[in-house]
């Protein structure tokens, strides 16, 4: 009690702990789906830890990565638990932060006045991905050595500039211990702050305007949470919000017991040979519908800009869609693009599977 | 024009001049260190490429494939695939090159044949001297 008042004394903490989650108040109409933010931040926390413990042992080196990965895996006590998290919770953490996405676009959560909230949702979501392609790389194994090897000969696909591009990315002509030295340090030293400051932001924004509640139980000017609305304190929605993290980590554990090979197939396993590409080489289940169309399409150029312009209109979705009405259920239009685009996706994504 | 006008533009004009001291170097850093080619030549017997068959090799870091078609001699390609980067395999019963990742495929000349690359495979300097093929 007198560390507490020592504390509250000099920086009035009970006052920001009483005013941020007793008083500040949540609606009762909130659906699950609410939580999903709350939950792709908790992965990003796991991610962050385990990502610190893997640091300890890891060596960025084409001629040690892949030992000090085995190293970690068989020899180090819980190595292969902590990298296992790791692995595993990067594509649940993809999964969570995929579904937040879809369900905040099928509640016209991102309609005025959230439109920054979105596009920060959507800066990170891609801030997500290039996390994965750059922490891929780092085992230097066949399917890491191989898989960055498609992903970053895609910029050359643009005219001019395209050659260039790729080879910034690599640090040369081919994928190279310069490529190790510049994904290691993009996934540790440059991306980690950059999430984090969309992170804070995105949370600045949503305190500022507020939850939105689902379109079908709102009306004009009411919202999902605030100092003068009615509900319930927010520390009961965090509670809510923790259960769902507690069946997230399940998820994870059960994953690593029952099905531990299923992020790490034989290719994982492997190190990386650059004079020998293993057949049916494929990047991780989230980048298989562009790695689908790609095959599909039969211009790289065309099959590239499809995909930048998906990329661009998904980014600034709240700016091109201006109609006041939120409820997707009652714009048909959209609903059916809403259900053709996510079916087309899933389509790719089983297809680039086999 | 005014004296505070002016002041601004001096100002603004200082600080384009300052901040792109501090990129230029930046992206100079960033970008790849130009890749200076040794230049090297590959010397093989023309034994270790019998009649009809292949042999892949490296040179210059560059993964090659030498082959002795019957009738035209021997031909070097690079192994990389135009589309994407893989390696592609030389099929030795359908006389074809094929990149595992997309399946494109590329003939003898080294020309695409079907799937998706852009451009033929890049075809590597060969000559004889001998008994000696020299590549590159």
């Amino acid at each position: 009690m007198k560390l507490r008042e020592f504390i509250d004394e000099r920086i009035e903490l009970s006052n920001l702990i009483r005013s941020q989650f007793s008083e500040y108040r949540v609606s009762e109409r909130l659906n699950i789906f609410y939580t999903l933010g709350f939950v792709a931040l908790a992965g990003f926390v796991v991610q962050f830890i385990t990502g610190l413990f893997l640091l300890i042992y890891y060596i960025p080196h084409p001629q040690y990565a892949f030992q000090s990965v085995q190293r970690i895996m068989n020899e180090i006590p819980y190595g292969w638990l902590i990298r296992q998290v790791h692995v595993v919770g990067s594509n649940l953490m993809v999964a969570v932060v995929f579904l937040h996405m879809l369900s905040v676009f099928f509640m016209g959560s991102y309609k005025k006045p959230r439109e920054f909230t979105w596009v920060i949702g959507a800066g990170m979501l891609f801030l997500t991905l290039t996390f994965c392609l750059s922490g891929y790389l780092l085992p230097w194994s066949q399917l890491s050595y191989w898989a960055t090897t498609i992903v970053t000969n895609l910029p050359t696909a643009f005219p001019i500039v395209g050659e260039c591009l790729a080879d910034t990315l690599r640090g040369g002509k081919a994928v190279t211990g310069f490529t190790l030295s510049r994904f290691f340090g993009l996934h540790v030293a440059l991306l980690p702050p950059l999430l984090s400051f969309l992170l804070a932001l995105h949370i600045f924004l949503i305190r500022r305007t507020g939850i939105s509640l689902p379109p079908w139980h709102a009306s004009e000017g009411m919202k999902g949470s605030g100092h003068n609305i009615e509900g319930m304190p927010f520390y009961r929605f965090m509670l809510k919000e923790l259960s769902i993290v507690m069946f997230y980590l399940a998820g994870i554990f059960f994953i690593i017991a029952f099905m531990p090979t299923l992020f790490l197939p034989d290719d994982a396993n492997t190190p990386a040979d650059p004079s020998n590409t293993p057949e049916h080489i494929r990047p991780e289940w989230y980048f298989l519908a562009p790695y689908e169309m790609l095959k599909l399409i039969p211009s790289k150029f065309l099959g590239i800009t499809v995909q930048l312009l998906f990329v661009i209109i998904f980014l600034f979705w709240p700016f091109i869609d201006r109609s006041p009405e939120r409820n997707i259920l009652k714009r048909p239009v959209l609903l059916w693009t809403f259900i053709v685009v996510t079916g087309l996706w899933l389509l790719l994504t089983i297809l680039g599977g086999y | 024009m005014e004296r505070r006008r002016f002041l601004g533009v001096l100002l603004s004009l200082t600080s384009i001049g300052a901040l792109g001291s501090l990129i230029y170097p930046v992206f100079r850093f960033i970008l790849p260190q130009g890749e200076i080619s040794t230049g090297s030549v590959l010397r093989i017997k023309r034994g270790d490429v019998p009649q009809g068959s292949f042999k892949e090799l490296v040179l210059d870091n560059k993964p090659i494939i030498v082959i002795e078609i019957p009738q035209k001699g021997y031909v070097a390609f690079s192994r990389v695939c135009t589309h994407l980067g893989c390696l592609v395999r030389f099929d030795h019963e359908k006389k074809v090159f094929i990149c595992p990742c997309h399946g494109g495929t590329f003939d003898l000349n080294g020309n695409v044949q079907s799937g998706p690359p852009p451009r033929p495979l890049e075809r590597i300097n060969l000559k004889i001297e001998g008994e000696e093929i020299v590549i590159g």
